[in-house]
């Protein structure tokens, strides 16, 4: 169940930043034929952010505590110390940014509008880097269970 | 106004919430920072929900839509609030990786 629970969390984290780098390349070829798509597209990148969101924070809460005593006792106490600590907090920011993509999106019409266009290609651009940060901390956090795992078992 | 900048304003919307995430963003560092520093601080916000990260969550979101809404009078150019909503980003991410880096 818990497997689960992290893989969709990280899932639905992943689809968040492909769908802001969709929105990214629709807007850099904003017409009045895509208008819809790209605003679409932002709900979308907004709604898989939300949910990788209470999925990760449920699993925060409630399932965190066991692998934060494991990774503190291993080779690696880094992996909660620094890079826990910092995707727990710096994940807020990118749930605000990310919701608020479909209000930049919505801001005007981004084929004639190109102080909305602009805005909104920031925005975009902003959630996958953020995104990947947050992502390769997550990567480093699980690497601190596995490493203090192998080190118990030698 | 000609009708060239009249096409390219934002939405009210737009203004207030971006500056409703910059705001949110440095008051999630601070609430960071603050948190950490206090035990008091952490303690009434685990308290209050049980967990002092569903908290800390729950203020930022809830200051964004509030913010959100309390801003939708603030009319500014895109490369100020681009220039606000960037700073934000950096500052915050600086401040949390650097409270970090340094206490963690």
């Amino acid at each position: 169940m818990t497997e689960i629970l992290l893989m969709a969390h990280v899932l639905f984290g992943v689809a968040c930043i492909l769908a802001a780098l969709w929105v990214f390349v629709d807007v850099l070829n904003a017409s009045e034929s895509n208008q819809g798509r790209i605003r679409w597209v932002s709900c979308l990148a907004a709604v898989c952010m939300w949910i990788a969101f209470v999925i990760g924070g449920y699993w925060y809460v409630v399932f965190y505590p066991a692998d934060k005593g494991i990774i503190l006792k291993g080779p690696w106490p880094f992996a909660h110390k620094y890079f826990m600590e910092t995707k727990e907090h710096l994940v807020i920011m990118l749930l605000l940014l990310a919701t608020y993509l479909p209000v930049a999106a919505a801001s005007g019409n981004l084929a004639a509008n190109k102080d909305a266009r602009r805005l909104v290609l920031w925005i975009a651009a902003i959630i996958p880097i953020l995104g990947l940060v947050i992502e390769g901390h997550g990567a480093i956090i699980a690497m601190g269970v596995k490493v203090a795992l192998l080190a118990k078992q030698i | 106004m000609n009708a060239q900048d009249k096409s390219n304003r934002l939405s009210k919307r737009a203004v207030a919430f971006g500056l409703s995430f910059s705001v949110c963003s440095v008051v999630n560092a601070i609430l960071v920072i603050a948190k950490e520093k206090n035990p008091a601080v952490q303690s009434a916000m685990q308290k209050l929900t049980g967990h002092h990260w569903i908290t800390h969550s729950a203020i930022v979101i809830i200051l964004f839509v509030i913010f959100g809404l309390v801003f939708s009078r603030i009319n500014i150019p895109v490369n100020r609030l681009l220039q606000i909503i960037i700073g934000a980003v950096v500052l915050s991410s600086l401040l949390i990786i650097g409270f970090y880096l340094t206490e963690g």
